[in-house]
């Protein structure tokens, strides 16, 4: 068990592509950190440049007390779980498992102790003799975790290894994984581009775009206290709703004004957002989150600021309704929130776009259940102020101290 | 409409069969007959089972037994020089298809031009070579230049860069695995198929050629079955008045040398028989998501 600590780690391909852009990374021991990002952020790259399987173009790799850099993946004392498991197809459940202990020589009568004990633990008893590709996709993610876990490596290593499994199998392994490190206290670095996957293992979230790192803290830090609009946007779902807006002084108030909505800032927002002062009459971004939103009809605190829109969609979840609706202000369109709209496969923000040939920006609360609301009719929206989120217009970056 | 298209069809097809079959059944059937039946009696007819045995005693007889000398010379040298080319090609191609050093793209592009050349271009440059090295008349001046099979090796390449996904070799290599143990624990295990390949071209190619052994070789004894087969027919009075006259007892006849050029079939027909085997689909089933 070590930690494993990144310092200044760059990666520029042949090609000229910047994949890692001066990283900084420190992974205490036994650790989850998880990294999390769109397609091209950078963090497979990082998993690799840590693993060893790509060399770093500047920086230090440190796992435990030693630099890395110079070292083989297998003089690493690592494991690695991959996106597509990578079972040897000639091999056995069993000599899967097998592989690692046999490469290093340890003795036979071990490595049949280890593997054993291994097998038992991640039930894979009734399958030992099988080869991969009789094994269902849950099974052989298992096996690959088990080849891992037999090594009692200082660290573990995963790229996205749930991507392949439906749905509900992902959420159980989820847990697994999850309780399986706590057991073993082995530090692990963990990539993914699920944000929920992200939030629910991680016991620190470093979130990245573009080769560089935004932000690194706790799951619950990270959606409260988010650095900047792309960050904001990321991390939850579905994502932060985020309209332009400007912040201007009325009876001697500040007040936050978007489209038509405008509202007083509270003693305890200002409180905590002091910097806003400094932005009377400019522009800002306004995030607020779905949860943050809710029916008028069912909102029982007094003095909550109201919106007026005009209800597109009702998504009965159950214990929750998620509405869309439309309100009378401007979307705020960011290249963060634009990129993350536009990356493959991620589609919670492209609502954010708003819908061509409607006016306004499209926003989604989550409502309670109790909510009559229907498609098409005219509401109000109450809007929780102690939860807001405020970003500079032009650098994104999130607004709270000056 | 439909029954006349089929028929025709059909007709086609039993023309194109019958061409293509009748000259195979016709040798099959000829070391069954005389030499004067196999002219006089209809093609496809069946002699006897002793006509045959009587064919391969008078073809074993030749020369003091020297078609078994000439098969057995013919698998020393496509054996051993397909054992170089496997132990060459296969690494080679891993390391071209999924190596990164300066070069591979010109070593890459070398073996393509090297691999369209037709062999007996070089036969004469190489007859300089071994003359050179003094290796004329010695079993490596066959061996040796068999061996070299860019057509193996490219094989490989095309494998590895394909059918083998390189986050298995990654696994390898995180697992404790060097560069030498990933390729020998897991690449070569995986390259079966293309090993197989490799074996059967390799070994049919260097069985079938003939230019360069009758360029090297000047003792009969070392002939391999391809110019011993040309001596035979060198030999039978049918095609060379000038033998067969003066008292010698040359008992080669048709029957005797359809019979010899049949015989020289069956490594090749057992060899592609055995790769065929390893030729297994579903090899990486498993490995990777599908």
């Amino acid at each position: 068990m070590a930690r494993v600590e990144l310092e200044g780690v760059s990666k520029v391909f042949s090609d000229g592509t910047r994949a890692l852009d001066e990283l900084d990374l420190s992974i205490p021991d036994g650790e989850f950190m998880v990294l999390v990002g769109p397609s091209g952020c950078g963090k497979t790259t990082a998993l690799r440049i840590v693993a060893g399987l790509e060399d770093a173009s500047g920086g230090v790799v440190r796992i435990g007390e030693r630099v890395v850099n110079d070292l083989s993946p297998k003089n690493r004392d690592i494991a690695m779980v991959f996106q597509s498991y990578a079972l040897y197809p000639h091999l056995s459940v069993y000599d899967n498992i097998a592989f690692p202990l046999k490469i290093t020589k340890v003795p036979k009568a071990e490595i049949r102790r280890r593997v054993a004990d291994v097998v038992r633990m991640l039930d894979l008893e009734p399958y030992v003799k099988r080869k991969p590709r009789a094994l269902s996709g849950g099974q052989r993610q298992r096996v690959a975790m088990g080849r891992a876990i037999v090594r009692e490596p200082q660290t573990f290593l995963m790229d996205e290894p749930l991507s392949n499994l439906d749905a509900k199998l992902r959420v159980q392994m989820r847990a697994d994984i999850k309780k399986l490190q706590n057991e073993l206290g082995v530090t692990t670095v963990y990539v993914t581009h699920d944000q929920v996957e992200a939030m629910t293992m991680g016991d620190r979230v470093a979130v990245m775009r573009k080769g560089k790192l935004q932000q690194v803290a706790p799951p619950e830090e990270l959606y409260r206290w988010p650095v900047n609009a792309f960050v904001a946007g990321f991390i939850g779902s579905p994502a932060m709703n985020m309209l332009q807006a400007r912040v201007a002084r009325q009876n001697g108030a500040l007040e936050v004004v978007a489209g038509e909505t405008r509202f007083e800032l509270s003693e305890a927002m200002l409180a905590s957002h002091h910097g806003l002062a400094a932005y009377e009459g400019k522009p800002i971004v306004l995030g607020i989150r779905p949860e943050s939103l809710e029916d008028a009809a069912l909102a029982n605190v007094d003095g909550q600021p109201r919106m007026r829109g005009t209800a597109e969609l009702r998504e009965a979840l159950g214990p929750e309704v998620l509405m869309h609706f439309s309100v009378a202000a401007e979307p705020a369109i960011t290249d963060e929130v634009r990129e993350l709209a536009e990356d493959v496969g991620d589609d919670r923000v492209v609502g954010q776009l708003g819908v061509p040939g409607r006016a306004g920006a499209q926003l989604v609360g989550r409502f309670s259940a109790e909510s009559r609301v229907r498609e098409g009719d005219e509401i109000e929206v109450a809007i929780d102020a102690r939860a807001l989120h405020f970003f500079d217009a032009e650098s994104g970056l999130a607004i709270y101290d000056a | 409409m439909r029954v006349p298209a089929l028929t025709l069809r059909a007709l086609i097809l039993a023309a194109f069969a019958v061409f293509f079959v009748a000259p195979i059944v016709w040798l099959i059937l000829a070391p069954t007959k005389s030499d004067a039946a196999l002219v006089t009696s209809s093609p496809f007819s069946f002699g006897s089972f002793g006509n045959a045995w009587r064919a391969w005693h008078h073809l074993d007889a030749f020369s003091d037994h020297i078609y078994r000398r000439w098969m057995t010379n013919s698998l020393i040298y496509s054996l051993s020089a397909t054992a170089i080319t496997l132990a060459v090609s296969i690494p080679a191609g891993y390391g071209l298809a999924l190596g990164r050093f300066p070069g591979r793209k010109l070593i890459l592009s070398v073996t393509l031009v090297v691999m369209i050349m037709p062999a007996a271009t070089l036969v004469l440059p190489i007859f300089l070579e071994l003359n050179a090295l003094h290796l004329i008349g010695s079993m490596f001046s066959v061996i040796l230049p068999f061996s070299f099979f860019p057509f193996g090796v490219y094989l490989a390449y095309i494998y590895y860069s394909t059918a083998i996904p390189s986050e298995l070799l990654d696994a390898a290599r995180v697992d404790g695995c060097g560069e030498w143990s990933t390729f020998r624990r897991v690449a070569l295990p995986l390259a079966k198929p293309v090993v197989a390949l490799v074996f059967f071209f390799s070994f049919v190619s260097n069985w079938n050629n003939f230019f360069l052994p009758y360029v090297v070789l000047a003792d009969s004894n070392q002939y391999p079955i391809t110019v011993g087969l040309s001596n035979l027919l060198a030999s039978t009075p049918s095609f060379n008045p000038a033998v067969g006259g003066g008292g010698q007892s040359v008992n080669i006849f048709k029957p005797e040398l359809a019979l010899a050029t049949l015989l020289a079939v069956i490594p090749v027909a057992i060899v592609f028989l055995v790769s065929q085997r390893a030729l297994v689909r579903g090899m990486l089933g498993g490995a990777v998501k599908e």
